[in-house]
């Protein structure tokens, strides 16, 4: 069987943002999601996709500092901001003081939800908020089908008390 | 077991963070969809609008005139290209024995008919939504009620009836319905549990790549069973098993719901296969809620003999399960084991348990974490708690009255499962004292209660030979490879497959200890056909760690006798003179040396050893256990009842555990408390609902159907008793589905602790806030 | 899923997306926060010709505060106007219902505008504006209209705006007097509760002298309880509240679904005034 080629897709916008601290530049269809953007356009596939539909809380990303759903972000509202997925939370190679908490604490089984758990929380210590505060309406953000939370909260409540918050 | 040990310490019984998890920390985990994606292509499923009906046009001649489609295929090529799928698991009276991929007559809603594929996703969606479709409509049959109704209408007319099998275990129903008639009391309820999303985090997904030059397949999937998939692929499309590889990346969550093919899977397949080349289909969490098999889906009328001492006589159970619009590839089995697992701890004068399998237009039933455990320990426990009230007993107390003891170890049930060893009361006695520091008082309209239940569940499944007996075409037994490299690397291979359980840690501990080399050198390789054994049963039944560590214990044993020998030839000495310190081994007379890695060097050379010795430095171990190995726990759990709303809030959840030796507790406790919370959703929050007249999926999203949060999930309590398992080399019972079996019914008891008035009419799950301020009204407590 | 395919445009200017939403020739939906809007593209259920990005507008997000009324901007995000300490002081029933809304990560993008204009029946912040008897600022190419809550809500998902219009700002009188709380019910913090209720009183002497009253997720839209608000005057919050919760379950005929019969959802309301008049009993917000 041949393979019909297929024409191009009308109207592609170019979006460029600053991703994790570096200017990058994709064309994209208007209806594509920030999600999609980031993990298929720019191959930074640390961003996951669970429901679409803005719930699950796994593809939830940093714009101008501020963690939202990149699912229900277009790509195109990404044109000039600034981006941080979870692939920028090592600095120098090293885990982060919260990354090495959810491992120290078993935070993660199958890591789906993680990189959404990481984003929202280290947003929440830049913020200044407290380990309640992100235990409680932080996570509550969030679905994990894995561990029961315990240990994600643990790895809150350590990280919080380690930093001497 | 033999523990080689480094300093004094075991890497078995270690708490340890798990190995993988720095990679996916950093977001460098690789799940199906983070495949690269150079020249894949992009399939959208074709799904069946309707519950029940006749296909009388299917049309894509819209979608094919486009220029956008790549490739449509719908039922008519699908049935001149496929097979259907074959089962693993029937029941008796059971007229379906393969899974159709070419669809005339739809039975549930998201059925899949067919395959649209395209440059992205989107358009892919966008041409399937041009496929003209006709359905001359059947009437729906929902739920079980209405499909054993006199007049139902039929699934399958040409089957006679919508019962699609049955089967009875124990003594016959006449000899119960004797002992019941004999009883001093009787407690009578007919109980049901919803069904059940396993709902992964990551759904499912398939990348199938083509190579029509060499003539084969591969398929990297997102599931549980690699090897049973690639035996599925290759009946259903027709190809030579050796023909096809599966590959399973990181795996983000299973629960039970990727123990199959699926037939959208098997549809992304064969589109692969017809265009040459690579296609992609990522589950979205719609098709997810809808068209993935579910678990749970039962009703179950119960009964309960005691004599005037509180004594259990008799007990039968009559279970309908709702297996949906067909069997699916083990569609009975959870009702099965619910039947088969319905005495737990306790001793009966009798007990037997009776199974009618029935047709619904709803998407399939199957395996989900529990598989039919959660559902016998709800409707046990339950019953049990239902008899002290109208007794005037103390639960717990009639629970250690009818205790299965140590001393009766092994002990058959009346459904003739043998029970290896434990000690049953102790974990029973000591969650009722966790309990008594945990009770807090009822206010004007919050009313608290506590209750603590007992329960046994099957691990490491399962005997080749039982499942021969019973025809169940799983492989029972497990195989473990270990490889030391030629630069003293090890590998370690095994059937099983890590879907988030840290299963590979785990093995890692194991092998390192049985070695006695670091943990740093130990590599586990899992998933892969190409270099794992065959497993087609793998990663589920709570049965990986038990069977794959014995294995590799057995495996490592024999392969550290083997390095010990090859160094003594190189040292000169006698192989008592050999110790291994670290990576080095030392003479113990001369304190010569050689490495670890030369040793392994010589032995790849083929130097130094005797004349009838093997040179492969592999060795591969196969562990089919002698018989099932049960692992046991009791639960408590402490909840607070708002009588104006009808919320119950989980205030505090204790576990006493006994899943014999625990090679990573920290692992352990990960799979305890997060079965626990998913034990909890089914208890409280998540139902797959239908509409009762069209059959049309409710919980479309997430916004519906709705899993536990971290409110929801209170810090759960563990302590573990160990048993070693008399039966298992290493001493080890499964532990990933011991948390969900008893959640619903520990928090069904502690709200009918707290308000008894309501109690009788604890039956069916979820205890949902709309649920229980009903039976609140009912009551007349609402406000 | 995926999202159909739709043009794109993102106006500068407020006459430009009026201008835009004035095209008969296409359907346009307007993106604010897109919250609600972008799960419905998601699902296929929302299919427009032209998405009308209105996120790069400025001036559409003011707080601004007169003795009788506080005025919104329809594009505030509801995290911005729950920190705003100035609308805490002059209205700070709104930055509490706020906070039972979704979760934060929702919240940085949702606006207010989008929230009211989604209309779902069950939602904090519609049930808010009905309370408050909130107007409604409309605009469109041909000129603006401003429209009261009460008819602005008309069914689920359902308001009175036009294709052509934009809501472009709320409202909402200050009631002086009044004090006023948020009570619901909900599965998990932060879902659409089953009921929620918007419940507002001004006191003399600890009896109540007037009423406001505005439920959600007991119709098909939010609605004020006039009976029930009408029982209360002359009661005590601290008193027997019988004859209001009577009043209140005779003038509702909530909705039955998957989450709750209607008799539940009747329970439900009662239970959300007793706690509503119990928390206004002992302070509650202004």
């Amino acid at each position: 069987m041949t393979v019909p080629t297929t024409p191009a897709p009308a109207r592609m916008r170019t979006v460029t943002a600053t991703v994790n601290g570096v200017t990058r530049s994709a064309e994209t269809e208007p209806r594509a999601l920030l999600s999609d953007f980031l993990r298929h356009d720019l191959g930074l596939t640390g961003t996951h996709v669970g429901c679409e539909q803005g719930v699950c809380g796994a593809c939830t990303v940093l714009v101008d500092d501020v963690p939202v759903r990149s699912c229900l972000l277009l790509a195109v509202q990404a044109d000039g901001r600034r981006i941080e997925t979870v692939e920028a939370l090592a600095q120098d190679g090293e885990l982060s003081g919260f990354q090495r908490a959810m491992r120290d604490e078993h935070g993660l089984q199958c890591g789906f939800c993680t990189p959404g758990i990481l984003m929202s929380v280290t947003a929440a210590e830049r913020e200044g908020l407290t380990a309640e505060q992100t235990t409680t309406e932080v996570l509550g953000g969030h679905v994990c089908r894995c561990t029961g939370y315990q240990g994600i909260r643990a790895a809150i409540e350590h990280h919080w008390q380690e930093a001497g918050r | 077991m033999t523990i080689a040990t480094r300093n004094g310490d075991t890497l078995v019984g270690k708490r340890m963070p798990r190995l993988h998890d720095d990679r996916m920390l950093r977001g460098h985990g690789r799940y199906v969809d983070d495949i690269d994606e150079t020249g894949v292509l992009h399939a959208a499923i074709i799904r069946s609008p309707a519950a029940h009906g006749t296909i009388t046009r299917f049309d894509a001649s819209a979608a094919r005139e486009s220029g956008e489609a790549v490739l449509v295929l719908g039922p008519d090529e699908i049935g001149r290209l496929t097979d259907p799928l074959p089962t693993t698991w029937r029941i008796p009276g059971q007229h379906l024995a393969a899974v159709e991929l070419a669809i005339r007559t739809v039975r549930y809603v998201g059925q899949p008919l067919g395959v649209v594929v395209a440059r992205n996703r989107a358009v892919a969606e966008d041409l399937a939504e041009l496929v003209e479709i006709d359905i001359d409509p059947l009437p729906a049959v929902v739920g079980i009620e209405a499909a054993l109704a006199p007049d139902a209408p039929l699934l399958y007319p040409e089957h006679g009836g919508n019962v699609a099998g049955g089967i009875h275990f124990g003594p016959p129903v006449e000899e119960l319905d004797a002992l019941f008639a004999g009883a001093a009391h009787v407690v009578e309820r007919e109980f049901a549990v919803q069904r059940i999303n396993p709902s992964p985090m990551e759904p499912r997904g398939v990348l199938a790549e083509w190579i029509p030059s060499t003539e084969q397949l591969t398929v990297w999937a997102s599931t549980q069973v690699p090897h049973l998939v690639r035996q599925e692929v290759a009946v259903g499309l027709r190809l030579r098993v050796d023909q096809v590889r599966v590959v399973t990346p990181d795996v983000g969550g299973a629960f039970g719901g990727k123990t199959t093919l699926y037939a959208d899977e098997a549809m992304t397949c064969l589109a692969a296969k017809v265009l040459g080349r690579r296609v992609k289909w990522i589950e979205d969490r719609t098709e997810n809620l809808t068209a993935s098999y579910q678990g749970r889906g039962q009703q179950a009328r119960c009964r309960l003999g005691l004599d005037a001492d509180g004594r259990f006589t008799a007990l039968h159970v009559h279970i309908h399960g709702d297996v949906g619009a067909f069997l699916s590839t083990a569609g009975s089995g959870p009702f099965q084991v619910a039947a088969l697992t319905i005495e737990g701890p306790y001793r009966f004068g009798a007990a037997g348990a009776t199974v009618t399998a029935v047709f619904t237009n709803a998407v399939p039933t199957g395996a989900y974490r529990g598989y039919g455990m959660q559902e016998s320990a709800w409707i046990r426990e339950r019953i049990i708690d239902e008899a002290a009230r109208e007794l005037g007993r103390d639960a717990n107390e009639l629970r250690l009255l009818n205790t299965i003891q140590p001393e009766q170890m092994p002990y058959t049930t009346g459904t003739m499962l043998t029970y290896d060893s434990g000690d049953y009361p102790a974990v029973l006695r000591r969650a009722v004292e966790m309990g008594e520091t945990r009770r807090r008082p009822s206010t004007d309209r919050i009313r608290r209660g506590i209750a603590v239940t007992g329960n046994v569940e099957i691990t490491g499944f399962a005997p080749s030979a039982l499942l021969e007996m019973f025809q169940i075409h799983w492989s029972g037994y497990e195989t473990g490879t270990i490889r030391v490299n030629e630069d003293g690397t090890v590998t370690v291979f095994s059937g099983v497959t890590p879907m988030g359980q840290g299963i590979e840690t785990a093995l890692a501990q194991i092998v390192a200890d049985e070695l006695g080399v670091p943990l740093e050198m130990i590599s586990v390789q899992l998933g892969d056909t190409a270099t794992a054994p065959y497993s087609n049963f793998s990663s589920q039944a709570s049965r990986s760690l038990p069977l794959a560590g014995a294995a590799l214990i057995t495996a490592g044993a024999t392969m550290r006798e083997r390095m010990l020998g090859l160094a003594a030839r190189a040292l000169g000495v006698g192989v008592e003179e050999v110790k291994l310190d670290g990576t080095v081994f030392r003479a113990g007379t001369t304190g010569a040396e050689v490495t670890w890695r030369d040793v392994a060097h010589r032995g790849w050379m083929g130097w130094g050893r005797g004349e009838t010795d093997k040179i492969l430095l592999e060795e591969t171990v196969s562990f089919d256990p002698p018989g099932i190995t049960y692992a046991y726990s009791a639960h408590g759990a402490a909840v607070a009842v708002d009588l104006d709303t009808g919320k119950v809030t989980v205030e505090d959840y204790w576990t006493v555990n006994d899943s014999g030796v625990l090679v990573n507790p920290l692992i352990a406790d990960g799979q305890i408390i997060g079965a626990i919370a998913q034990g909890l959703g089914t208890a409280l929050l998540e139902e797959a609902a239908f509409d009762p007249e069209t059959g049309q999926p409710l919980a479309t999203s997430y916004l519906d159907y709705v899993l536990p949060l971290s409110e929801d999930v209170p810090d759960i309590v563990i302590e573990h008793h160990v048993t070693p398992s008399p039966i298992i080399t290493g001493g080890f019972k499964g532990v990933g589905e011991s948390g969900i079996q008893p959640p619903a019914a520990t928090v069904g008891n502690a709200i009918a602790n707290a308000v008894p008035e309501i109690a009788a009419g604890l039956t069916a799950t979820p205890l949902s806030p709309s649920r229980i301020w009903t039976l609140l009204e009912q009551a007349g407590l609402e406000g | 899923m995926k999202p159909p395919a739709f043009d794109y445009q993102e106006p500068r200017t407020l006459d430009e997306i009026v201008e835009l939403l004035a095209r008969t020739d296409q359907d346009a939906t307007v993106l604010a926060g897109g919250q609600s809007l972008v799960p419905l593209l998601n699902l296929r259920l929302a299919r427009p010709d032209v998405v009308v990005d209105i996120n790069r507008v400025p001036g559409l997000d003011g707080v601004e505060v007169a003795d009788d009324a506080v005025v919104l901007g329809a594009m505030a995000r509801l995290a911005t106007l729950e920190r705003d300490p100035v609308l805490a002081d002059a209205l700070p029933i709104v930055p509490e219902a706020i906070r039972l809304v979704a979760h934060p990560q929702i919240r940085n993008r949702t606006t207010l505008g989008g929230s009211l204009c989604h209309a779902d029946p069950a939602a904090e912040l519609p049930a808010v504006a009905v309370a408050l008897d909130a107007r409604l600022h409309l605009r469109a190419r041909d000129g603006g209209r401003t429209e009261e809550a009460a008819g602005f809500f008309q069914s689920v998902f359902t308001t009175s705006r036009r294709p052509e219009e934009l809501l472009t700002a709320v409202e909402f009188p200050r009631h002086q007097g009044f004090r006023f709380c948020f009570e619901e019910v909900s599965r998990r913090h932060g879902d659409f509760p089953f009921v929620g209720l918007c419940f507002g009183v001004r006191l003399e002497d600890g009896v109540v002298t007037a009423a406001r009253l505005a439920g959600a997720g007991i119709a098909e839209r939010p609605l004020r309880l006039p009976a029930a608000e009408a029982a209360l005057v002359g009661h005590r919050l601290s008193g027997d509240l019988a004859e209001v919760l009577d009043a209140a379950s005779a003038e509702v005929d909530p909705p039955s679904d998957i989450h709750g019969t209607a008799s539940f959802r009747r329970g439900l309301l009662r239970a959300v005034i007793r706690r509503a008049a119990a928390r206004l009993d002992q302070g509650g917000s202004r």
